[in-house]
């Protein structure tokens, strides 16, 4: 009997010591909203809550497996291999893999590559309140640099704190207290981007597209395109160059918010990034001017 | 009982009285050193036999290789070597072999000694030296005798059909951008993983890895060791490892002692908090045996691997601007170094790179200022790339210094082509200004990183010879005394032993490592290639053939 290889998709919780991993996967695990067949690797134990977890899905097919830092040449076998090895002939149908702090996505992505799997989503988290400041350290200010571009969607953790963070970049971004970032995360393709979809059995799955604009447009057909925006649109946000001055755009659901950009125009990156749950809706935006 | 030792010379490495012709030893104590004729108190009244087999040889402190690792080299002892760089071990010097004609002579000898289904495992393939491999290259060599052929980083390895059919690789589930090329037979990064999971049974079968601790004990003898350092105990299990070397590395017929230093990430491993380190640490302690020790040591991390070039630098960094990587996230290294700092332990930490010395320094700044401590031992292993201004740091902050000087001899010369350039190429392991600020200094092997030879380290450390024979970074160079300090005394302190040996004076153990020719007035030129005649362990001679 021959058997079709399932490959399982394997989403990255990336992000720098204290980008607040360990919070959001804790609330995956108490949300109840984490699909059953799920395994979490997550780096350390550390502050997981195991048991809390086992108890609450009742499930033998939910498993949290603690891996310690390694590397093949210094430790033979090492912890993730060991891990992806024993969850390929499981039950499991997906992967949350929780990364060291100090891991690049890019780096990380290569290990989801093993038999059996493919890379599903680099998610980093970044936090509101050290982040800027964590980007001049001499030791990580390039990692942390380095992790937020290789990321196929943010979550920005603690913007209570700070509620003016601000990250001057064009790549999808949610706010990890957002009522749906649980479920933005896990339905969250890497090659959502590229408009199409990947063959996978999870859903929802989210689309992403940029929108930029090299000449100005009227602030009233900004308005009116973001109005006619398909329902399946979820989010939109960033900066456009309008004739009333650079707007900021912060659209979740159907509310939307306009805002001049009052901070120096140089160090603002234009253009919208858009995140919807249709990739036919999202295909369907014709905005070129 | 009393033996009384004649040689040519003693070289004592006791600043006292650095040369003699006579040692005393009772109970495997040295209890005299000096001429015969200081011996004669001692023997008035004492029956003693007089050892002369060493009356044309020299005898030096027992050498001493304070960073290596027992348990990765009985991985790699077991399988056969193809180098581009000398090795010199117990069961014949392995030739170096430099084009790919040579190796794939070398691998088809290999290949017919072995038996039809035994498989073949060679360590040391190196693509800048023996050209491209691939599974077809193999075949065309070792037809379908399973062969995997490793690469010297340990970071990827070549197999043929027949050796991927022996451990069940399953060509159906490989697809593009799994870091595996199923056509070439190539494991690499993410891949390589894949591999070593089905190579397992074969390299870590319990039968093999005794094999290759045995081998290990050989080797460790050969090089004229009678005191080696563990520096990552438990690196691949505690209890599995501690259980294996009593097995193997205590005993009569063993003729050194290891210092055990546990590995602190894992010792910690699985969430438990770094302050409960020491108490873990602490409780090691029950396991030591005569031979076996651990002592309130721990080995923690900082940077990624030299070889692979993730060492951390520095402004200007790589050449080609990539960047190293995090071995610990800054702050958790903070918190371990925290935790073993105030519990009074010597902490030894990993570092390649210059900016991961800088932050293991930064990290000793604060630790200083939280808690002053004199003579803590603080040790920075490996010291890859390092400023002048680092160098006064390290001394101001009473830190001591393990190098792998080896670097120097197999990579100065393509890192400054593919790495870094020539100005800091030359300048790794910048021994001479440590020496020159007095900070305790030593040398290792980090085998299998270099081979376990301290006349080898000792040899690169006083003559700074890179592979293709350039003389790198001339004023780094160390004289031969202070090489020889490195390798014996030195390397005592760091592995804090140095009140039981590292130099030969009453009250000290009898370890002594006996050459045909003087390494203090020979041609530096010579020093790797001084025979050792044999090693005497605690008053126990152990001939070398």
């Amino acid at each position: 009997m021959t058997k079709m290889i399932t490959e399982k998709p394997i989403t990255l919780i990336g992000g720098y010591l204290g980008a607040g991993k360990t919070t959001f996967i804790n609330r995956l695990l108490n949300s109840g909203g984490l699909p059953s067949r799920t395994a979490v690797l997550v780096n350390d134990f550390g502050d997981i809550n195991v048991d809390e977890q086992l108890i609450r899905s009742g499930s033998k097919s939910d498993q949290v497996i603690g891996l310690a830092n390694g590397c093949v040449c210094c430790s033979i076998a090492d912890d993730l291999t060991s891990a992806l090895e024993v969850l390929k002939s499981s039950a499991i149908e997906r992967v949350l893999l929780e990364c060291s702090g100090v891991a690049e996505p890019h780096r990380a992505r290569v290990q989801c590559h093993y038999p059996g799997y493919y890379p599903h989503a680099s998610v980093v988290l970044v936090d509101a309140l050290n982040h800027q400041q964590r980007c001049k350290d001499k030791y990580v200010g390039t990692l942390v640099a380095a992790q937020v571009q290789q990321a196929d969607l943010i979550v920005i953790s603690k913007s209570a704190l700070n509620p003016d963070f601000c990250l001057q970049t064009l790549q999808p971004t949610i706010d990890a207290d957002d009522q749906d970032a649980m479920e933005v995360v896990l339905g969250w393709g890497s090659d959502a981007n590229h408009g199409h979809s990947i063959p996978t059995n999870l859903a929802p799955s989210f689309f992403t597209q940029t929108w930029q604009s090299r000449l100005p447009v009227s602030l009233a057909d900004l308005t009116q395109r973001l109005e006619d925006l398909p329902g399946s649109v979820q989010r939109v946000k960033g900066l456009v160059a309008t004739d009333a001055g650079i707007i900021e755009v912060q659209r979740v659901g159907t509310d939307t918010q306009l805002t001049p950009w009052t901070q120096p125009p140089h160090t603002a990156q234009l253009g919208l990034v858009i995140i919807a749950s249709a990739a036919d809706d999202l295909a369907s935006i014709d905005w070129a001017s | 009982m009393l033996t009384l030792y004649k040689a040519r010379s003693v070289i004592t490495m006791n600043e006292s009285m650095p040369r003699a012709t006579a040692v005393l030893v009772r109970d495997g104590m040295i209890v005299e050193v000096g001429e015969p004729e200081h011996m004669e108190p001692w023997l008035r009244h004492q029956e003693y036999v007089v050892e002369d087999q060493f009356v044309e040889k020299v005898i030096c402190p027992g050498f001493i290789d304070p960073h290596l690792h027992p348990s990765m080299a009985a991985v790699l002892l077991p399988m056969e070597f193809i180098t581009a760089m000398r090795w010199k071990l117990p069961w014949g010097e392995v030739e170096p072999v430099t084009d790919a004609e040579g190796f794939d002579r070398r691998m088809g000898a290999l290949s017919t000694k072995k038996s039809v289904d035994e498989p073949l495992f060679i360590w040391g393939y190196h693509q800048l030296w023996h050209g491209p491999m691939s599974r077809a290259r193999i075949e065309d060599i070792a037809g379908d005798k399973p062969t995997v052929v490793w690469h010297r980083s340990f970071h990827e390895l070549y197999m043929n059909a027949a050796a991927m059919d022996m451990v069940g690789v399953v060509a159906a589930e490989i697809k593009p951008g799994m870091q595996i090329d199923i056509e070439r037979g190539w494991f690499f990064e993410g891949g390589l993983g894949y591999a070593i999971n089905r190579l397992n049974p074969w390299i870590l079968a319990p039968d093999k890895y005794a094999a290759g601790l045995q081998r290990l004990k050989q080797v460790v003898h050969h090089g004229g060791h009678t005191t080696i350092g563990d520096l990552a105990t438990g690196m691949f299990n505690f209890s599995a490892e501690a259980e294996a070397l009593s097995q193997h590395l205590e005993g009569d017929d063993v003729p050194f002692r290891t210092r055990l230093v546990a590995h602190g990430t894992v010792l910690t491993k699985g969430g438990v908090p770094p302050q409960q380190g020491p108490e873990l640490a602490e409780a090691l302690l029950q396991r030591n045996s005569h031979r076996l020790h651990f002592g309130r040591h721990i080995k923690l991390f900082s940077d990624g691997a030299f070889f692979s070039q993730l060492a951390q630098l520095q402004e200007p960094g790589y050449i080609d601007g990539h960047h190293g990587e995090w071995l610990t996230t800054p702050e958790i290294l903070e918190q371990h170094i925290r935790s073993y700092w105030h519990a009074g332990y010597q902490i030894h930490v990993h570092v390649t790179g210059d900016l991961g010395l800088q932050l293991t320094l930064d990290i000793l700044q604060k630790m200083q200022e939280e808690k002053p401590r004199f003579n803590h031992g603080f040790t920075l292993e490996h010291f890859g790339f390092s400023t002048p201004e680092q160098i006064r740091q390290i001394q101001a902050l009473g830190a001591q210094v393990s190098a792998n000087v080896y670097y120097l001899h197999e990579l100065s010369d393509s890192y400054t082509q593919n790495g870094i350039g020539y100005e800091r190429a030359s300048q790794m392991a910048r021994l001479g200004s440590c020496f020159r600020a007095g900070i305790n200094t030593t040398v290792h092997s980090d085998f299998t990183m270099a081979p376990a030879e301290p006349l080898n380290s000792m040899w690169v450390a006083v003559n700074r010879i890179n592979h293709v024979g350039d003389v790198m970074g001339a004023t780094e160079a160390i004289t031969p005394q202070q090489a020889l300090q490195a390798i014996t005394l030195n390397a005592a302190h760091v592995i804090g032993m140095a009140d039981i040996t590292g130099s030969i004076r009453a009250g000290k153990r009898a370890d002594f490592t006996v050459l045909d020719e003087d390494p203090l007035t020979c041609d530096p030129l010579d020093l790797r290639n001084i025979n050792i005649y044999a090693t005497v362990f605690e008053g126990k001679v152990f001939p070398l053939a």
